[in-house]
């Protein structure tokens, strides 16, 4: 689980060039949009491709996204009960 | 500034018709124009409808007649030519006259096909003739001979307003006599893709301002109106369609995508028109909406128009259920219907509608309207970037 | 109606945003047949958040035109015009090659929104919270003279007291090896001086340039705009002459008043013929500009840039004159500029 956290951070910071942050900064259970990260519409369609491409997971509808990409603990949780 | 500037031509190229007529028969029978994909090279072949300009590029190219395979010139072409020769014009030498053109990939379609192999060594095609923007305008205006003032505005999906703008105030500030305003956007899988991973491309036909809209459908096509000023219209004594009373452009200054909750830039850009115009929003009869059935523009744009309107918003409705969003084109494609609307005396519905939006009190004309006067419409049209225009026609 | 500079800003291969610099160092033929720009540290003009999705072009763009600003001690303006030649190709190119290798799939937004051409212009607004007028010119290379003159129509209309307008272009790798392979870049061995090439192609650059201008003159007033005119194209020099007489005669000035005239020539012996052939015939004291930028489709900006300083600073570099005689009390400067023998464009601006 730590190693798919960890994957995912460099993952985040690589595709939305965060370039810099590093992952020690970004704690997996700070929010991702608004306040924490300050991230945006943009980047969720971002981390659904993200999700999609590295993880073979797809989010058919944008509104489940939100809840989705909450944190990146709720992120690698998803990626944990979706992937096959 | 006092020289009143009026369409005395226009011509139009989209799904729903090759020419002027045939857009009206579309429109007054409920005819959209959005199918399956039929001619652009894409995986996504059935994953979307679209609406396509129903001519492949050899037909198109019979149809011109000039000599380019460009479907984005082919497309401008045919509607500048339709559109001057409704207003009677031949000699471009005998007054000052513009071409002001907009799209926003312009020759893309094309690109896209040989960009791969040219890098890649396989082919060694330039690409570039018809690549970038500017180059359509200055083929069309180089074939009609237009040479007084020739350029190219690309402002995402507002850009033939801003080109519709832009031709009126040449023709106020006494710098042209007469001037062929519109856009021109050919369907490619780049915009096809670019919509669809912002994920506001609906998989069905479009429901713009319904509840339940899920995104636009992409459009092709072009529409040109021919403006001349009310000095040359008068001493020639020409026919006129209508007036191009008002107009404005702000910009929303929110996001690089996404309109502001509350429309702001709308809001700016209609009050802009109004005070051009010199008219007040109660003599509206009649809105064309942006309403492109996505869920953001429709909320936004929707609150606008009450905030404006106050309790009195006129009818609306978007056409872009017939038509498909046809971006760059859009707003002189839907400066075509406003004023076909306007001689017609009739409101064109905005199809597929059946759920009320929460968010809004106000319902759009989702029935094909018959006999109602129209002496002022507006019509409305939004783009990336913020940006956002607003024009009002005048019956006379 | 006066118009007046009152603020600028430039980016080019030579370090153009360091207010100090004019070109002191440089001789008079570039060492590549390419121009970089010598890039700004962005984060000092555009907020972090925005900054990290931006492609060069757009950074280019948007600091160039919070430079401006700065340099006319302006936080906001009524309208904000610009022009690009190319737009954003860095993005179009990535967008581009990501859709064409995964066959339409796995695609992210980011590169497609920010490809198209009124970028610059729509985050600028963003950027200075600008609801006003936001227009975007994509003509060629009369992007910028378009865009300058809408900007000045709006001075007229009072739409406007104050406009940002500028124009971008970049090249990117992928742009370097079509205009390469088409002919129209000079190979590196046949890089001459500009005013004096008896060789093929040009030698390519890019940058950013923007200016305030104002119907009201400020203490920081660099020169005044006397006229801009776009031509769709010449059939010889004799009727280039004829239309840089008719446009003097348009802003009100005799030819002997010109004091110096920034001259488009690109180096490709083909295309710059008639151009080098006015130059010849004009009787004026000839500068040339496009070996300190290159050539691309906007770099009326830099010429413009250079002219305005010239006429502020009353120096002409020596890396732009080969005349090298003495200018002295430069009143009025000509630019005369085309591409590729298409479409040409005359700006005069004037001392204040």
């Amino acid at each position: 689980m730590d190693a798919l956290i960890d994957k995912l951070k460099g993952e985040i910071i690589e595709q939305l060039n965060l370039e810099d942050l590093k992952k020690e900064d970004i704690d997996a259970n700070a929010p991702l949009f608004g306040e924490g990260l300050g991230l945006d519409s943009i980047d969720a369609l971002e981390l659904i491709v993200l999700l999609e491409k590295n993880y073979g997971i797809k989010i058919q509808d944008p509104k489940d996204a939100k809840a989705i990409f909450t944190s990146i603990q709720t992120m690698a949780d998803y990626i944990k009960a979706n992937q096959k | 500034m006092a020289n009143k500037v009026f369409v005395t031509g226009m011509g139009i190229m989209s799904a729903i018709g090759n020419s002027v007529e045939e857009t009206l028969y579309s429109l007054s029978n409920n005819r959209s124009g959005i199918e399956k994909i039929r001619y652009l090279e894409t995986s996504h072949k059935d994953n979307f409808v679209v609406g396509e300009v129903k001519l492949s590029n050899k037909e198109l190219i019979e149809l011109a007649g000039i000599g380019t395979y460009n479907r984005t010139t082919l497309l401008g072409y045919i509607a500048v030519r339709e559109a001057l020769k409704m207003a009677s014009i031949t000699d471009m030498k005998e007054a000052r006259t513009g071409f002001i053109s907009s799209t926003t990939v312009a020759g893309m379609c094309h690109t896209e096909l040989l960009y791969k192999g040219f890098f890649e060594g396989k082919n060694n095609e330039n690409f570039m003739d018809h690549h970038l923007n500017g180059v359509s305008t200055n083929d069309i205006a180089s074939h009609f001979g237009i040479r007084d003032y020739v350029t190219s505005i690309s402002t995402a999906c507002s850009s033939a307003a801003n080109a519709m703008i832009l031709g009126a105030r040449l023709i106020k500030n006494n710098i042209l006599d007469r001037v062929v305003v519109g856009g021109v956007d050919p369907l490619s899988k780049f915009t096809l893709n670019g919509f669809n991973t912002l994920m506001i491309l609906d998989n069905e036909w479009s429901k713009p301002f319904d509840e339940n809209r899920k995104g636009l459908n992409l459009g092709e096509g072009a529409a040109f109106l021919v403006l001349e000023s009310e000095k040359w219209v008068k001493e020639k004594n020409k026919k006129v369609l209508a007036q191009l009373i008002g107009y404005g452009n702000a910009n929303d200054a929110f996001h690089q995508t996404a309109s502001s909750p509350e429309g702001h830039g709308a809001l700016l850009a209609m009050q802009k028109a109004f005070k051009v115009a010199g008219i007040t929003p109660d003599q509206i009869d009649y809105i064309n909406a942006h309403g492109t059935g996505t869920p953001n523009n429709d909320a936004s744009e929707g609150i606008a128009m009450q905030t404006i309107f106050k309790n009195h918003v006129p009818k609306f409705s978007s056409t872009k259920a017939f038509t498909g969003h046809t971006l760059a084109a859009a707003a002189a494609v839907e400066a075509v219907i406003s004023i076909l609307a306007i001689q017609n005396s009739m409101i064109f519905p905005c199809l597929n509608r059946k759920e009320q939006m929460k968010n809004l009190t106000i319902t759009p004309v989702d029935t094909l309207e018959k006999n109602v006067s129209l002496d002022y419409v507006m019509s409305n049209s939004f783009g990336f970037g913020g940006n956002c225009s607003s024009l009002i026609f005048a019956k006379n | 109606m006066e118009i007046y500079i009152n603020g600028m800003a430039c980016i080019s291969h030579h370090d153009t945003v360091d207010e100090n610099y004019f070109f002191e160092d440089i001789g008079s033929v570039p060492l590549n047949n390419q121009l970089i720009a010598t890039e700004p540290n962005y984060k000092d003009h555009i907020p972090a958040n925005l900054i990290r999705r931006m492609s060069h072009i757009v950074k280019m763009g948007v600091s160039t035109g919070m430079m401006s600003m700065k340099s006319a001690g302006l936080e906001e303006v009524d309208a904000i015009v610009t022009g690009t030649g190319m737009g954003c190709c860095e993005d179009t190119d990535k967008f581009l090659r990501m859709l064409l290798d995964n066959d339409e799939r796995f695609l992210t937004p980011t590169s497609f929104i920010q490809s198209t051409h009124n970028t610059v212009a729509g985050q600028i607004a963003l950027q200075i919270k600008c609801n006003g007028y936001n227009f975007t010119y994509v003509h060629q290379n009369l992007s910028f003279e378009y865009a300058l003159l809408d900007a000045m129509m709006l001075l007229k209309e009072q739409e406007a007291l104050t406009v940002l307008v500028g124009a971008v272009d970049e090249i990117t790798p992928s742009m370097f090896e079509l205009f390469y392979r088409g002919g129209h870049i000079k190979k590196l061995e046949n890089v001459q001086p500009i005013w004096n090439s008896n060789t093929n192609g040009y030698i390519v650059g890019e940058g950013a340039g923007f200016f305030n201008i104002s119907r009201i003159a400020t203490p920081s007033t660099y020169a005044k705009i006397k006229g801009v005119k776009c031509i769709q194209g010449i059939s010889d020099a004799n009727e280039l002459t004829n239309e840089v007489n008719s446009f003097l005669a348009e802003i009100g000035l005799e030819k002997d008043q010109i004091s110096l005239v920034l001259s488009g020539n690109s180096g490709d012996v083909v295309t710059d013929k008639k151009i080098s052939e006015f130059n010849k015939t004009i009787n004026l004291p000839i500068a040339y500009f496009k070996h300190l930028c290159g050539e691309y489709f906007t770099s009326s900006t830099f010429a413009l840039w250079l002219a305005a300083n010239i006429i502020k600073r009353q120096v002409v570099p020596n890396a732009i004159f080969p005349d090298q005689a003495q200018v002295l009390n430069i009143q009025n400067i000509l630019i005369v500029n085309h591409h590729e023998d298409n479409q040409y464009s005359l700006m005069c601006i004037s001392k204040c």
